[in-house]
């Protein structure tokens, strides 16, 4: 029951880091706070389930998900955002949250207002034991998926030299593109990965409750917006710290409340949050940022 | 005649132009307001006069949040939960007893049975918003940026997930029902209009004015004094009243709500009320509101679908939000102030109202500050990361002298004078500035007479240039009007009165330098630090400043330190000359003993060159 408790805390987590490290990367290049990210997620989970529906075989219909809501990512950078490069952080944050909204009117008139079913393979909804312990095969391949994703991205950070200029744009763009970088091609590849990230989030979302609708975005990726906070705002290892520890603390909250106090959990754990603030006002692990005089 | 034009001259000296101007154009705009619901109340229909209702109550909603984000410059999307909030409490204070013992049977005995009348309700919503405002900004407001903004939304669930989970007092999820609805035209209206007057006069206020400047420029501000973070909560505050009443007004208005009334979605809209019609003014707020509650009634008959000009229309979900969406973006991509820009009416202020009232510029009055010690630094360093950039510095500065700090680019100078001026905590290491500070706190400092100016300009632009001024003299004048004189009398003093009103975006380079130094001064500091206040200017602009300041040091016997890399000018200008290379001080003396000094000449030149020289001297 613990091992059951600890594993579904760390799989949450998991999903909130990878959404949480999709807006800090973007946050860290352009300084923009995507609330369309989670609308990002919904349009992966329709494009899952168009493609189940057209027969396409489960593995080819994640993957082409995937690849859409990356696609979709820069879509929407170039149509939305690029247009306002260099804007304030308050209209980029704005325009953000307009977009946001009008995809969601687009999806419940496109689409529907009411969720769809989709049908999860039923290998995934079982459980294995190991030992005395029966484990769900959701919750860890979501675990897994979350680890190598983070391991994918930190080798591309580390290793390729768009990673490298990526992560000094996040200290300093002006200088990066100084030095002979394309600012272009450094923005579209943070677009690029936080889509991915928001579409490997979404399948294990939709994996973990069967059905898509055009709000599903907004719940997880407010989540993620409070990480992504927490961790320190731009930090991607502070994203990732921090989308875990909201994860944990969520299951762990569920599990041990009472009954009468259960529904005010949110309520707890941002308060919670909002106290962690108090005493890091720049999040758990700040990001760098350079300071001219 | 002659007693009357005085009696007038002396009450416009007490109520400062400001305030004037604002007070003109609040009452503007509820002319406005009472000629359109009067129009509506003598020839409208009932549903009519609903919209207009409606429209009132979000227009003191959107005041509010104008109040708040429209001063500081922080997005906030937590004034939906204070509507919300607002709406509960007037909903379980002026529900009918009887009524109130089946809808909410497990209510807490001490909210149950007031049965309160609405102004009544109202009064007791609007302290209670008072003190969660308080409680709620004060951690809120550590956070800046972005960061706070988010915090906001963080406040918007918590409330909404506390209204669902308060089962007892607010029926969860279920609406909540019974509201007496006594709230109509005039009361909204009567309501509106004085948010529009406390937003109007808001941003006048000093908090409206240090919240401004610190969201144009945060370390700007602090260099005069402005705590940002007292400014914000003030802000705050008066913000989630407006919104509170707006919720108080909402209940009465509806009857019936439930919790997802006042989450997202409301406080989506709220926004985009605002943000269309120009978030950085109540005339934005109010333009605003109008524009869209017009578009929304009608994009409102098409929502539903039928037959429109002989097309078939399908029914169309959230309709109104989409429009608001698109309007939203089509307004921040072409036209990024709002439709109505950034500025208020300024009724009086429109060309032909201004009497530009002659400043006398004779003897400069402006007494120094009350005495204090002078400025002196102690073993003091700063390390960046394996960068000594200021290595072990003692050094004091009288009051009453100018002093030059030169030295190579990356010196340390710039550091040396961020830690004098507080902006920059010492790795180890004191600053006193002679009269007691807590250490390492630039707004602190300030106060405590200590002004700079910036390397690169810090005034702020989207404030008038009387007003980058004002905001530095509130920090030390009594009232508004004093603040006023005072900065009117600087800008004199630096020959820039007669650009008083406009932004000061607007003015030239070597303008916004000596705006700056104006706004400086206005601090009636005892320490003026200027980092390199001739970059950039020609010769005679440089020349220019040189008098200016070797008057302002003569007449007020305030102490200059200033960074300067144009030698002409510190030799000229400075009694004596500090020289810092590679975080030391290498020579402290006369411009003469300076000049003469190897170390110096070394530190500029080089050593060859310099060993050359001396080789030369000897020979």
């Amino acid at each position: 029951m613990i091992a059951q408790q600890i594993i579904n805390a760390v799989s949450l987590g998991g999903v909130y880091a990878l959404l949480a490290l999709g807006l800090a990367i973007v946050f860290s290049i352009v300084g923009l706070i995507n609330f369309a990210h989670g609308e990002l997620m919904t349009l992966t989970g329709y494009v899952l389930l168009a493609a189940l529906i057209a027969g396409v075989p489960f593995p080819a219909a994640v993957l082409l998900a995937v690849i859409c809501a990356a696609v979709a990512a820069v879509a929407m950078e170039r149509i939305a955002f690029r247009p306002m490069r260099g804007a304030s952080v308050t209209s980029l944050l704005l325009t953000s949250f307009a977009v946001s909204g009008l995809l969601k009117v687009i999806f419940q008139n496109g689409v529907s207002a009411r969720p769809q079913a989709v049908a999860i393979p039923s290998w995934m909804t079982g459980a294995f034991s190991i030992g005395d312990f029966t484990i769900g095969v959701g919750p860890t391949i979501s675990i897994v998926v979350s680890i190598l994703a983070l391991i994918a991205l930190e080798f591309f950070l580390r290793r390729t030299v768009t990673g490298t200029a990526m992560r000094a744009a996040a200290e300093d763009f002006d200088v990066v593109r100084l030095m002979g970088i394309p600012a272009n091609r450094i923005i579209a590849t943070a677009f690029l990965l936080s889509g991915l990230l928001a579409g490997l989030a979404a399948m294990l979302w939709v994996a973990s409750r069967a059905s898509v609708d055009p709000l599903m975005g907004f719940t997880p990726v407010l989540k993620a917006f409070i990480a992504a906070v927490v961790g320190g705002l731009g930090s991607l290892p502070g994203a990732v710290a921090g989308g875990f520890l909201l994860g944990v603390i969520e299951v762990l909250l569920q599990a041990t409340l009472p009954a009468a106090i259960a529904p005010y959990r949110d309520a707890i754990v941002l308060s919670g949050v909002i106290a962690v603030l108090l005493i890091r006002p720049q999040g758990l692990i700040p990001a760098v940022r350079v300071q001219r005089s | 005649m002659a007693v009357m034009t005085m009696e007038r001259s002396s009450a416009r000296s007490i109520l400062p132009a400001a305030f004037r101007n604002a007070g003109v154009d609040a009452l503007a705009m509820i002319a406005a307001l009472v000629l359109a619901a009067l129009a509506i109340y003598l020839f409208g229909n009932a549903a009519m006069q609903r919209v207009v209702t409606y429209a009132a109550i979000m227009l003191t909603a959107v005041l509010g949040l104008q109040i708040f984000s429209g001063n500081t410059g922080i997005v906030s999307f937590g004034h939906a939960a204070f509507v919300g909030l607002g709406a509960y409490a007037t909903g379980i204070l002026t529900m009918p007893a009887a009524l109130q013992r089946t809808a909410l049977r497990d209510l807490p005995q001490f909210l149950a049975g007031h049965e309160m009348s609405f102004f009544a309700a109202l009064t007791v919503v609007l302290v209670l918003a008072m003190l969660i405002g308080l409680i709620t900004g004060m951690p809120l407001f550590r956070l800046s940026g972005s960061s706070a903004s988010i915090a906001t939304l963080a406040l918007l669930i918590i409330v909404y997930t506390l209204l669902v989970a308060g089962r007892e007092i607010t029926r969860g999820s279920q609406p909540f029902y019974g509201v007496p609805r006594e709230v109509g035209l005039w009361t909204a209206v009567a309501v509106a209009a004085l948010a529009i007057v406390a937003a109007r006069l808001f941003r006048e206020t000093s908090f409206g004015l240090a919240a401004r400047a610190a969201a144009d420029d945060e370390r700007g501000a602090a260099a005069v004094g402005v705590d940002h973070r007292v400014a914000r909560l003030a802000a705050w505050v008066l913000g989630a009243v407006a919104a509170a009443a707006a919720g108080a007004m909402m209940a009465q208005f509806l009857g019936a709500f439930s919790p997802k009334d006042f989450y997202f979605d409301f406080g989506f809209t709220m926004l985009a009320m605002l943000i269309v019609g120009g978030m950085t003014s109540s005339l934005g707020a109010f333009a605003g509101v109008v524009v869209t509650v017009l578009v929304v009634e009608v994009v409102r008959r098409f929502e539903g679908g039928g037959v429109i000009l002989g097309l078939q229309m399908p029914v169309l979900f959230g309709l109104t939000q989409g429009v608001l969406a698109v309007a939203m973006i089509l307004v921040i991509w072409r036209r990024p102030t709002g439709l109505f820009g950034d500025h208020e009416l300024n009724l009086l202020r429109r060309p032909g109202m201004t009497k530009g009232n002659p400043v006398k510029l004779a003897a400069d009055a402006a007494p120094a500050r009350a005495e204090g010690g002078p400025i002196s630094v102690e073993k003091l360093s700063r390390r960046y990361a394996g960068v000594v950039a200021v290595d072990d510095v003692t050094l004091t500065f009288q009051p009453d002298s100018i002093t030059g700090i030169i030295g190579p680019n990356g010196a340390g100078k710039t550091t040396l004078l961020n830690m004098i001026a507080g902006d920059v905590t010492p790795s180890s290491g004191t600053v006193s500035v002679g009269v007691p500070a807590r250490p390492a706190s630039a707004f602190r400092f300030a106060r405590a007479g200590i002004a700079r100016t910036f390397q690169n300009i810090r005034v702020f632009p989207r404030m008038t240039v009387l007003e980058n001024v004002v905001v530095a003299a509130r920090e030390v004048e009594p009232g508004l009007a004093a603040a006023e004189a005072a900065a009117r009398h600087e800008l004199a003093r630096m020959g820039l009165e007669a650009f008083a009103d406009r932004p000061a975006a607007s003015l030239a380079y070597g303008q916004r330098r000596r705006l700056e130094v104006a706004r400086a001064l206005a601090l009636k500091p005892r320490f003026l630090l200027l980092d390199e206040p001739a970059a950039g200017m020609n010769a005679v602009e440089t020349a220019e400043l040189v008098s200016i300041l070797a008057a302002v040091r003569s007449e007020r016997h305030i102490g200059v330190i200033l960074i300067e890399h144009d030698m002409r000018l510190v030799m000229n200008l400075c009694e004596r000359i500090v020289v810092v290379d590679r975080g030391r001080v290498i020579a402290d003396g006369t411009p003469a003993e300076v000049q003469n000094n190897p170390a110096v000449v070394a530190a500029y030149l080089g050593s060859r060159t310099a060993r050359a020289r001396q080789g030369n001297d000897v020979q």
